[in-house]
């Protein structure tokens, strides 16, 4: 049962993205001199990107769906305790979706960085000159990243998304994400972060058609010692962005119910 | 009374802009810059409101509304605009007493009513879109400018469906495909999903940008109107992050603006 709704919500998921993206898309236009510019650039991360981790595993391997790593993360006292307080409508320890405490069913609550990740929607790279722009088309949220060598911004925050600044070592970006608040979860299975929080992303598009974003967290407050993960994402170069709102919390709960049910 | 709060109100907006811009350096030159030949067609920026400032506070119609007039309304616009309870404009009554539907758990404003924050809003271009973020809420108003239609399948939408076309050194787009929950403006103006919203988009020069917007819904309005939106370029502000995290964020930011004058 657990298996078959999980299956169904992600079908719908990626369903949702490829009828109504690709049936809007038409031909590429020709390329102007701005595209062929990009193209030739060492830097050019642009384009729509999809989670691209194997799906013909069971689902239970499908980890990414919830959490970063298979592995539990090395929590601290303080970070087991809040995992331990969480009641998730994820994963394998899942409580109905009326019972959970999660903070994204609050009141349309923005997900927050990284946890933005484990959303199954796509995300689009737009670039400018000093700015690397991810947009993800879940609840509308951007994640963007300074490279114009600014500094951290202490004045700011404490943020959903951070504050994140980057710059590139070779064919990498390398961001930098600090000054969060600690209303989020960092997965959607309750593993807790601080506003200490400090994520270093290593995102490099490995060949036209890959990009991976190497993350390490760091949290001194939830986790003993930094942790890492890498997410990889597949060019989706007919695919656009459509409209995903949190409209109330009802529209959340019912994106997610499907997959939400506990194990029966 | 009423002058000091909007006026706090604009500061605070203002301030909390600048704030993200003290940190601005010099953009390096970059491999993805557009080359100039695409200067023509450039509206990449960060963008904030240029309506004047110097005047009364009661002549701002442009924080609550698009026009100093009032638009052609239906017997059905009309009705709707009479059951609206603002906690905005001339008829502002106290905001815990308003029907505004933004105030239902931070439901998004939706276009084009998102124009009438008061909050900064960058413009990033790619091949074959035109792309609006806005500081409030993190919305964004994106335009296909590679030639397809409207998709017939999508919506009813809250920003609803956006393409575009440059006639000369101006963006022309056509929005469609919208719902119904939104207002028009923040006084209650109302739409149906019959509106039709097309931009005129054009970058007088290179700090000014203007948005000649048409507004068409047939059963709302009598005939098209037009509204007049002037930007001016910031270019050391960035954006900053502003959600709406529950009723009560978006209240706070708008109490000052909201309460009616004594």
């Amino acid at each position: 049962m657990r298996i078959h709704r999980l299956e169904v919500a992600f079908s719908i998921a990626i369903a949702l993205c490829i009828s109504q993206a690709a049936s809007a898309q038409t031909k590429q236009q020709s390329k102007s001199p701005v595209a062929a510019a990009v193209a030739n650039s060492p830097h050019d991360l642009s384009g729509i990107w999809f989670d691209d981790r194997p799906r013909p595993v069971t689902v239970e391997e499908r980890y990414w769906i919830f959490k970063f790593n298979a592995e539990e993360p090395p929590m601290t006292a303080w970070g087991e305790a809040q995992y331990k307080a969480a009641k998730s409508s994820f994963g394998t320890s899942a409580v109905p979706l009326a019972e959970t405490n999660d903070p994204l069913y609050h009141e349309c609550s923005p997900p927050g960085f990284p946890r933005i990740f484990l959303h199954p929607f796509p995300m689009q790279i737009v670039q400018t000159p000093g700015e690397v722009i991810m947009l993800f088309e879940y609840d509308s949220i951007r994640h963007q990243i300074f490279t114009d060598g600014r500094k951290h911004d202490e004045t700011l925050g404490p943020l959903w998304m951070g504050d994140s600044i980057g710059h590139w070592e070779g064919d990498t970006l390398v961001a930098d994400t600090v000054n969060f608040n600690d209303k989020t979860w960092l997965d959607r299975i309750g593993h807790p972060h601080s506003d200490q929080l400090h994520v270093i992303e290593r995102l490099r598009r490995v060949d036209h058609d890959h990009l991976v974003d190497d993350i390490t967290i760091e949290d001194p407050k939830a986790y003993t010692k930094p942790w890492t993960t890498r997410i990889e994402f597949g060019l989706r170069p007919k695919w656009s962005l459509v409209e995903q709102f949190c409209e109330d919390e009802e529209s959340f709960k019912s994106l997610d119910k499907d997959a939400a049910a506990p194990t029966k | 009374m009423r002058d000091r709060t909007l006026g706090i109100a604009v500061a605070i907006a203002i301030i909390l802009s600048c704030s993200a811009a003290s940190a601005q350096v010099k953009p390096p030159a970059d491999a993805t810059m557009p080359p100039a030949s695409d200067q023509a067609h450039d509206l990449s920026g960060v963008w904030f409101d240029d309506h004047p400032r110097l005047i009364r506070v009661q002549e701002r119609y442009w924080a609550y509304t698009f026009t100093l007039d009032a638009p052609p309304m239906t017997s059905w616009g009309q009705a709707k605009f009479d059951a609206a309870k603002p906690s905005f404009g001339p008829h502002a009554i106290p905001l815990a007493e308003s029907n505004d539907p933004l105030y239902h758990a931070c439901t998004p404003i939706g276009f084009p009513l998102v124009f009438l924050y008061p909050l900064p809003m960058q413009i990033v271009q790619s091949p074959g879109e035109v792309i609006m973020l806005f500081e409030w809420d993190s919305l964004r108003h994106q335009i296909f400018t590679d030639g397809r239609k409207h998709d017939e399948t999508l919506g009813p939408l809250w920003m609803g469906d956006s393409i575009g076309h440059w006639e000369g050194d101006t963006l022309v787009t056509d929005t469609v495909n919208f719902n119904d929950k939104t207002w028009l403006d923040r006084m209650g103006h109302p739409h149906s999903e019959s509106l039709h919203v097309v931009e005129r988009i054009r970058r007088v020069d290179h700090d000014h940008l203007v948005d000649d917007i048409t507004i068409e819904d047939p059963k709302a309005y009598t005939k098209p109107w037009v509204a007049h939106l002037p930007f001016v370029l910031k270019p050391k502000w960035t954006l900053a992050e502003q959600f709406c995290e529950d009723v009560e964020s978006f209240q706070t930011m708008d109490k000052a603006a909201a309460t009616p004058a004594k």
